[in-house]
């Protein structure tokens, strides 16, 4: 199976201009499109009917995912930051069963160690980090690998400045992705023991005696049950039980000079290693939590919250607000926390139920979502066949609102419509103006950009544009820039 | 132009996933299709000003006759409000507090024999000292959530049942300003996103980041490209596309005629690394809004944000450190807008999700808490203490602070006293007075 052949050359209209669209070509798009004219389909269509665009029955997009070619296209939107045209062409000839079979089988890649994660203390400039993680989602070969990092990154979330060690922060990444497609029960285990969740949620400084809630709470709220499932009283239960945790012992102490004379003794760490558990600071008793009383530890906070359904629905309803569509139904919602619960919470059994459930990619699902800063970047990145964008990616995030490791507040990033303000769509138009300028030789030609970027489902305006676009410069700018290349 | 709509979208909304309202916009939608005149404001997004061929802004609607300006502050996170206007004569607070409370009391900047500001707010204490600062203390609502986001979500809409999703800005500028033909009227100042009490369907809202960087790289090509590129776009979020890009071309073509106009009269300044996650640039944030309040771009609601509340470990620094920052930009801005003349119309204030708990726990910090004072600033403002200091003796079960003041009666004050809008219309109800402005400008309450 492939995509049609490529179209014809798109007549280009009057005058050449090596700095694309003109505003005159513009304002006359502009006004050369009627009002109220639904999207259009294009696949399998040729690039000329776009100066025609065929009215469609409404103001939505007409899906194209009756097309098994558009439901692959549509899936590694979803789930891996877009495609290379390789990743594009292989995935078509294995089809769509296949390539979910592939995404789900595939193990993680570990990236190359970061060697700035020996300095004492972590202190490196976060700036590495993000450009270290993305060279490798841009380079791995398991792309699926990093978009549950990242998913798990929005979700068991930490930032970098209340951690303060980017030691630490590198640690979490490696971790998140090792756990990221394993079981709910050992993940929670490991997001509890995690040496910047420590710092970040401060359970390093919680003690029986005197506990800090700030863990608890969000284990709870955050992570696993969602809010209204537990009370008050279990917050403070569960703050007794998990305290205790301490951060892991450096293997030895470096003095650094770190400014204007000033010394500081900073850990060192040689590998990465999980929090310690002081028994002389954890709490000694019963605790009554979630209906329950008795001496709890931390494997058993975290099996009674596996206990509680509400942790199977909240898991299941955000995975499926993030890779099927922005408001899922309560009865798929319900169908597949079912399902995950009976696997004992087994993420591979998860995700495959997702991804495979005809609401995935049901007409109803198509371009309900709105890719987050990173989706969008990478995956013009890997349109254009540039894998050396990290640095311009690390940097443009934070004014579309997604800065890697430095997440607005503990609950994550927000989704879907808060990713559009004036502010961000113009830093997303920004992006592509700075990403095609660094690929400066070697632009790929466009002429199947909209059918394999955007399913040749555009609107009147991307088409009107695009026919008018004179070279191949304008018409990636276009392409790119274009809502429907913000939409997954 | 009458076509058929797909009306038929599919989802249901959930109760335990977001606050989205698909359903609505989709209404709204329709609204652009059948036509925007007939339903006026209703039309929402429809409503889209023409980037290109509009000419002239449309007069404000009518409703709102005074020219004054609201600033919010959002202190993130949970401000510790013993904290910021700390009891001096309790001797309770050294038993809850022994860490915590020693240098607070010494050092706080008394305002009477019972209560002094933190020590690093000098310069909102020198406008207490000329009656410019009002502080009303006890501020919470009934069955107070100790979840952040919960409780910013009641804060934002204004309604402790949970049921509201729109903003209580939003609906003020969707109800009482023409926010179609002034995107700037809503504007969230150091943001990337829109904060929830400025969210309402019906509204135009503009979020700039920095002003430094707002704008088109390529210049007025890739604005025309891009203006066109965002017309009429389908699905779901295609008038929320259009209507960002055309409220953020509207805004440039404003801002460079401001910039070019704008000569702070202050020193605003904002150190880099803070405290952690204190990432908003407040001062840079609070600049902006001055050079949008002196130059007459027709701002009418403004949000910035400071964020770091949430102390729940060594707060001693941490906290002074806030105050400090929030003192210096609250102070600059002031002084701006008086060197401007500007600062008769407009009243700043503060809010916070929750207060933190009195007792602090083994970390040095605060966990979450209930009710907490709101500082109201400005020539408007009637200086005083206003409200009921929480008792440290008499906590609630969970061993937090009672609230006094509904912090609905702040938002009734500034509604109905600065704004002059209809605040039983917007809150859906009314409160108890706090008569905390010198002259409101009207008595709807």
């Amino acid at each position: 199976m492939s995509l049609a052949p490529s179209p014809e050359k798109v007549p280009s209209a009057s005058v050449q201009s090596r700095r694309g669209i003109t505003r005159r070509q513009a304002l006359a798009a502009a006004l050369a499109t009627g009002v109220g004219v639904g999207a259009v389909r294009l696949l399998g269509g040729s690039m000329q009917s776009l100066a025609t665009p065929r009215a469609g029955s409404g103001t939505d997009w007409v899906s194209p995912l009756g097309s098994e070619s558009a439901r692959v296209m549509q899936l590694l939107r979803r789930t891996s930051f877009g495609y290379t045209p390789v990743q594009l062409e292989s995935a078509l000839s294995d089809g769509f069963n296949k390539t979910v079979d592939r995404l789900i089988e595939t193990n993680p890649v570990e990236p190359p160690t970061l060697g700035a994660a020996a300095t004492p203390g972590g202190r490196f400039a976060v700036g590495q980090i993000q450009q270290w993680w993305l060279d490798h989602i841009l380079t791995t070969a398991a792309p699926f690998a990093e978009r549950m990092t990242l998913f798990w990154h929005g979700h068991f979330t930490s930032d970098y400045r209340k951690v303060a060690d980017d030691t630490f922060i590198y640690w979490q990444n490696l971790t998140w992705r090792r756990m990221s497609m394993t079981n709910l029960r050992s993940m929670l285990m490991q997001v509890t023991t995690d040496p910047a969740m420590l710092r970040y949620l401060d359970l390093a400084t919680s003690t029986g005696q005197s506990p800090n809630e700030n863990y608890s709470r969000e284990l709870m709220e955050l992570f696993t049950m969602g809010p209204d499932n537990y009370t008050e009283d279990d917050v403070r239960e569960s703050a007794k039980a998990l305290a205790g945790w301490q951060l892991p012992q450096p293997d030895s102490n470096a003095t650094v000079t770190v400014a204007n004379g000033v010394t500081r003794n900073l850990p060192v760490y040689s590998t990465q290693r999980p929090g310690v558990f002081n028994t002389r600071r954890a709490f000694k008793g019963n605790v009554t939590y979630l209906g329950k009383t008795g001496p709890l530890d931390t494997q058993g906070v975290i099996d009674r919250i596996l206990a509680q359904p509400a942790t199977a629905a909240f898991i299941a309803g955000k995975v499926a607000q993030h890779f099927v569509t922005a408001q899922p139904d309560a009865g798929y919602v319900k169908t597949l926390a079912d399902t995950f619960r009976r696997s004992n919470y087994d993420m591979k059994t998860l995700m495959r139920a997702v991804l495979t459930s005809p609401e995935f990619s049901s007409a109803q699902s198509y371009r309900t979502l709105v890719k987050s800063p990173t989706d969008f970047m990478v995956h013009a990145a890997r349109a254009l066949g540039s894998t050396n964008l990290s640095k311009v990616i690390a940097a443009a995030g934070s004014g579309m609102g997604q800065t890697l490791f430095d997440p607005p507040d503990v609950s994550g990033w927000p989704n879907n419509e808060a990713w559009i303000s004036s502010n961000t769509v113009v830093e997303r138009v920004n992006f592509v103006t700075a990403a095609l300028s660094q690929v400066k030789s070697a632009l790929p030609s466009a002429s199947d950009a909209p059918r394999r970027q955007l399913d040749g489902v555009l609107s009147p305006q991307t088409a009107s544009l695009l026919n008018q676009a004179l070279d191949d410069r304008a018409r990636w700018f276009i392409t790119l820039a274009s809502p429907e290349f913000q939409l997954k | 132009m009458t076509k058929a709509i797909n009306m038929a979208f599919p989802y249901r909304a959930s109760a335990q996933i977001g606050i989205n309202q698909l359903k609505r916009r989709d209404f709204l939608r329709a609204g652009l299709v059948f036509g925007a005149g007939a339903t006026g404001l209703a039309a929402g997004y429809a409503a889209v000003p023409d980037a290109f061929a509009r000419a002239v802004y449309a007069a404000k609607l009518e409703g709102l006759t005074n020219d004054n300006i609201l600033v919010m502050i959002q202190l993130a996170g949970g401000n510790d409000g013993l904290r910021t206007v700390v009891p001096l004569a309790d001797p309770s607070l050294h038993d809850l507090r022994p860490k915590l409370s020693g240098p607070m009391v010494s050092q706080a900047l008394p305002l009477n024999d019972q209560f002094g500001l933190n020590h690093n707010l000098g310069a909102i204490k020198g406008l207490w000292d000329k009656g410019k600062v009002a502080i009303v203390q006890g501020v919470g609502y009934p069955n107070p959530t100790f979840s952040h986001f919960e409780s910013i979500r009641i804060w934002e809409t204004g309604d402790p049942t949970r049921r509201q999703v729109d903003g209580w800005l939003g609906r003020t500028l969707a109800s009482a300003y023409d926010s179609n033909g002034h995107p700037l009227t809503g504007c969230a100042c150091g943001a990337t996103d829109v904060p929830g009490a400025l969210r309402d369907l019906q509204a135009t809202l503009t979020v700039i980041q920095d002003q430094k960087t707002f704008g088109f790289t390529g210049g007025s090509e890739v604005e025309a490209a891009v203006g066109a590129l965002y017309k009429g776009t389908p699905g779901i979020y295609g008038a929320l596309f259009d209507t960002a890009i055309a409220t953020a071309t509207e805004t440039m073509a404003t801002l460079r005629t401001s910039a070019a106009s704008y000569q702070p009269m202050a020193a605003y300044t904002d150190k880099v690394q803070l405290v952690y996650s204190s990432k908003n640039q407040l001062a840079a944030a609070l600049q902006l809004a001055a050079e949008l309040i002196v130059t007459g771009t027709g701002v009418k609601l403004l949000h910035v944000t400071l964020g770091g509340f949430d102390t729940h470990y060594t707060e001693l620094n941490r906290h002074d450190d806030l105050m400090g920052y929030l003192d210096s930009a609250v102070g600059a801005f002031y002084q701006d807008l008086a060197a401007h003349g500007m600062s008769d119309k407009v009243l700043i204030a503060t809010w916070s999700e929750f207060g933190r708990r009195p007792k602090e726990n083994a970390s040095g910090g605060t966990d979450h808490g209930a009710a907490a004072p709101l500082l109201l600033i400005g020539d408007p403002v009637k200086g005083g203490l206003y409200g009921e200091a929480p008792s440290l003796t008499s906590l609630d079960a969970t061993g937090n602070l009672k609230y006094a003041v509904d912090f609905r009666s702040v938002y009734q004050e500034i509604l109905g006293g600065h704004l002059g809008a209809d605040s039983s219309k917007i809150l859906g109800a009314s409160f108890d007075s706090v008569p905390f402005l010198k002259a409101p400008v009207s008595a709807t309450v």
